[in-house]
């Protein structure tokens, strides 16, 4: 790979196609996904909106909007000359900064369940921790990209970590744990992806894991969350609760699930069936069989993208295209093992499947960028 | 493989590790652990909604209806579905006639999916209820005991709880027969109990309760009641009752403890009045005898005399006339001063006649211990009867092994010896029924919903005496009505026949002064004896002579019976 990264020419056109054909496959599975979580939202949902808005489509056609705003995000998104985006660096994550302090600004944020994690704009609500982590990837590969040689010391990858501790900071207070985890592993992965020494690689991991009792420390109702995962049946009506069902709703589903559209968990015993549990659901329906199957589908996708991260010639290239496969991968990793009960419940949206707007349109606009980086020889 | 590389495949066997650790999870989850988590869900996934089963109804000996139904409601809540728990205790507490607080504490009730807020609630109420609206309030059928007769045959009939299990006397007892099977509607639900779509309503019908048969004629019941509750009140005795029976079958056609209480009103706030007005004093306590024993006594003479046994005294003898006895060093006297030629040249149905205590005496004391036990025992004293009602007493009767001659002689006329009423009645009727011991019985078949009656036969014990010695018992008895003690009992062309009995009560182990229980046992008619009435009247108050207190209520009860059931007199 070359030390230095190319300087734009100035005055070109925004969108331009690509030379050469890219990651095709890619783009189909990220639209299939978008699809089959319509699928699945309107499964999990159906019943609960019926009940509280009289429309059993109440979700679904939300999340269909979502979906076909994010097809045209991809679409564009593999259109934009990914360089391009580097001039965004700056942009970006101050953006992304300021919409997450925004969150904490009363009647412009949304509290939802005892967290501050939304900014309302008339009915649209957006989760700026969703625009955060692909501003903080960008920041990352741009800087990485632009100081090749210096991110092997200290020094080097400090500004990254300045702005992934900002980051953390602003969404730890929300208060939104999961999040904060993901970007603190994204941090650590563009870090060591960035090919720092691993001495210093070492001296960053030290504070990161000190960091993950002092923080369950602060907020008594992590503790409580964390015995209740190592004994959910010790409080089921309370802190062991959102456990309990989604264990039911996968053992429910055994092998081969109880069909599409016949889980019985979505019928309200599930809370978040449809967003931060819908695996839960797809596992009820579709049994172990249809998750494994799932997870193919991700790995797949996760392996074209760090194939594609492979190929780049470009520091910055690479290190974008890892990210946002690092963003996704890391995404359906944690989701999965909350689910599961591998580790505390937290709340996480499944990328692509999940209801949520936000996050939809977002992954798959981050598709789009990862399939113009494919498209680049 | 630059160093990139390496990092990035580093990062590529990281995720795969975690995938992996994340399929092994789900398939410990889903496929191994699978089954016991669909359990544990399976509660909170399907409601149950009780259908209760009519208990089964309670008919007298001619199918009239004594205990029926009347259709009530069950109130039940699912505590996660009423939002407003407070007001919904508040409006719900007047109408299930509930403290407020009580209810509040059923809807805060957790770990549940429903409670049962009220059984046997009145249609008025769940009409009420209902037009509150309230969310997570509902109700199924229930049914409720109406009792025909209010207070007629409340202690034999016993009363059901609230939520309908027999807690005493023939519902209890019959409980299994009168219950049936609850049935259920059983549904797939959402969280707050809304019947989910396109899932199977089991519905599981409710087997309703068969119906009970009882020996009882509730027009005998009836004229029984009236004149047991007539001499109580009339004699201000503590209590009273009676027994009247089939002797040819030993089932129970009336059977009266007074006070009572009303069965439709059931005084449940007070369980110690409860428990004493709704105790069948006449089968669960005992009381010495007196004179109506002496039954006994002449019965076991008479058929030892048959025998050929010259300890035992002929028909003809003619006892001692002296007033009194000694035995053992004591002496036993008769209730009579014997003045004035009364109590003398006596046969034994003279004997029987003037209820005369030491002719009784020499009668068990020539007998001896072992014979005169095996008579008691033959009479079934000291012993249940085997009655289908449950804490019958067993009666109390000195050892035979301990018995010493002046006991025997005591109980020779009925003292020192405890008996149920129901125990003296069926050894009484045994000795006039030809000499059969039947088990005495409250139910006599089992209706099923068809409306057939699967009738249970009468269950011959053992026999006492044999039919010439019972004939000439029932007519020295006969004798006792006509010109003796009893004939405050005499009822003109009917043959009634009988024996007084007047004793003194006991208190901490000695006589308590003025207080008697006046009895009288008699039957008709007397040569074919068909009803058999054993009255006992407990602490009257001035007269207490059996002869005076007890002997006209036999005689009302007697005279009842003929007219309800138009028997012609004799000759």
């Amino acid at each position: 790979m070359s030390p230095s990264s190319k300087v734009l020419p100035k005055r070109q056109a925004l969108f331009e196609k690509p030379k050469n054909i890219g990651d095709v496959p890619l783009l189909v599975c990220t639209a299939g996904m978008a699809a089959f979580g319509c699928v699945m939202v309107y499964s999990a949902s159906s019943y609960v909106g019926e009940v509280l808005y009289d429309d059993a489509f109440f979700f679904v056609t939300k999340q269909l909007v979502g979906g076909a705003i994010g097809l045209l995000a991809m679409v564009a998104a593999a259109f934009v000359p990914y360089k391009k985006l580097a001039a965004l660096k700056y942009p970006l994550a101050a953006l992304a900064a300021v919409l997450l302090a925004l969150v904490f600004v009363p009647g412009i944020g949304v509290t939802n369940y005892g967290a501050t994690r939304w900014i309302g704009l008339g009915s649209l609500t957006i989760q700026p921790s969703e625009i955060a982590k692909y501003a903080f990837v960008l920041f990352a590969a741009a800087h990485f990209a632009k100081n090749y040689g210096r991110a092997r010391s200290f020094k080097g990858v400090a500004p990254v970590l300045a702005l992934g501790v900002v980051y953390c900071a602003l969404i730890i207070a929300e208060p939104n744990m999961s999040i904060t985890m993901c970007v603190g592993l994204l941090m650590l992965a563009l870090v060591f992806l960035s090919g720092t020494n691993l001495k210093t690689f070492a001296v960053m991991l030290v504070p990161c894991v000190v960091a993950v009792p002092v923080l369950i420390a602060l907020e008594p109702y992590r503790l409580e969350r964390l015995s209740a995962f190592i004994d959910p049946w010790a409080s089921p009506r309370d802190e062991g609760y959102q456990l309990i069902q989604s264990l039911y709703a996968l053992g429910n589903g055994g092998w081969l699930g109880v069909g599409l559209f016949n889980s019985t968990q979505k019928y309200r015993f599930l809370p978040f069936a449809e967003s931060d549990f819908i695996m839960s659901v797809m596992g009820e329906e579709l049994g172990f069989i249809g998750l494994i199957a799932f997870f193919a589908v991700c790995l797949f996708m996760i392996w074209r993208g760090i194939a594609i991260a492979r190929r780049c010639t470009q520091p910055f290239g690479y290190l974008l295209a890892a990210g946002i496969t690092l963003v996704y991968g890391i995404q359906v990793a944690v989701n999965a093992l909350v689910v599961s009960g591998c580790i505390p419940p937290t709340g996480l949206p499944l990328p692509l499947i999940s209801s949520g707007n936000t996050s939809l349109v977002i992954t798959m606009a981050s598709m789009g960028v990862l399939y113009n980086i494919s498209a680049e020889r | 493989m630059t160093v990139l590389q390496k990092r990035l495949l580093s990062v590529v066997l990281a995720i795969t590790f975690i995938f992996f650790i994340i399929a092994a999870r789900l398939f410990y989850v889903q496929v191994i652990w699978g089954r016991e988590l669909v359990m544990r869900a399976s509660d909170q996934w399907n409601r149950e909604i009780p259908v209760v089963a009519a208990r089964g109804l309670i008919y007298d000996r001619n199918g009239t209806v004594i205990a029926g139904n009347t259709q009530s409601y069950a109130v039940f809540a699912r505590p996660n579905a009423v939002g407003d728990k407070a007001y919904a205790a508040a409006m719900l507490a007047p109408l299930l006639g509930q403290d407020e607080g009580a209810v509040l504490k059923k809807l805060h009730k957790s770990g549940v999916s429903e409670v049962t807020l009220a059984r046997q609630t009145g249609r008025a109420a769940v009409e009420g209820i209902i037009s509150l609206g309230i969310d997570g309030i509902y109700y199924s059928p229930d049914t409720s005991r109406a009792y025909a007769y209010g207070d007629a045959l409340c202690q034999v009939l016993g009363f059901t709880s609230s939520d309908g299990l027999g807690l005493s006397g023939i519902e209890k007892v019959y409980n299994d027969v009168l219950s049936g099977i609850d049935g259920s509607i059983l549904y797939s639900s959402d969280i707050v109990g809304n019947l989910t779509d396109g899932t199977d309503i089991v519905y599981r019908e409710a087997v309703d309760g068969d119906g009970i048969m009882l020996t009882i004629d509730i027009d005998i019941q009836l004229v029984a009641e009236q004149a047991v509750r007539r001499v109580c009140l009339s004699s201000g005795a503590e209590s009273a009752s009676c027994i009247v029976l089939d002797p040819n079958s030993f089932e129970v056609l009336a059977m009266v403890n007074y006070p009572s209480y009303d069965l439709n009103d059931i005084p449940r706030d007070e369980p110690e009045v409860l428990n004493s007005l709704s105790r069948n004093t006449i089968v669960c306590d005992i009381y010495e005898p007196g004179s109506t024993f002496k039954v006994v006594t002449a019965a076991a003479n008479l058929q030892e005399y048959l025998n050929g046994n010259t300890a035992a005294f002929s028909p003809t003898y003619i006892f001692n006339g002296s007033r009194t006895r000694s035995v053992d060093g004591t002496t036993i006297r008769c209730w009579s001063d014997h003045a004035n030629g009364k109590h003398s040249s006596q046969t034994l149905a003279l004997a029987l006649n003037n209820s005369c205590n030491p002719c009784f005496t020499d009668i068990a004391l020539a007998l001896g211990t072992n014979v005169f036990y095996d008579y008691l025992t033959l009479f079934g004293l000291g012993n249940v009867t085997g009655i289908d009602f449950a804490g019958e007493a067993l009666g109390m009767l000195v050892p035979q092994s301990l018995v010493r001659d002046c006991d025997l002689a005591r109980i020779g006329f009925g003292q020192t010896v405890a008996v149920t009423g129901l125990q003296l009645a069926c050894a009484v009727a045994s000795a006039v029924n030809g000499g059969n011991y039947y088990v005495p019985s409250l139910a006599r078949g089992v209706v099923s919903k068809d409306g057939s009656v699967e009738e249970l036969s009468p269950v011959l014990k053992n026999t006492t005496i044999s039919e010439r010695a019972s004939a000439m018992l029932c007519e020295m008895l006969e004798g006792v009505v006509a010109e003796g003690s009893g004939k405050n009992a005499y009822i003109e062309g009917y043959r009634v026949a009988g024996k007084t009995g007047t004793a003194q009560k006991y208190e901490n182990g000695a006589v308590a002064q003025g207080k008697y229980v006046s009895s009288f046992v008699g039957f008709f008619p007397a040569n074919e004896p068909r009803y058999l009435a054993l009255v006992i009247v407990d602490e009257p108050q001035g007269a207490y002579y059996g002869s005076v207190v007890a002997a006209p209520v036999a005689a009302e009860i007697f005279n009842g019976i003929i007219s309800v059931k138009n028997i012609p007199p004799v000759e």
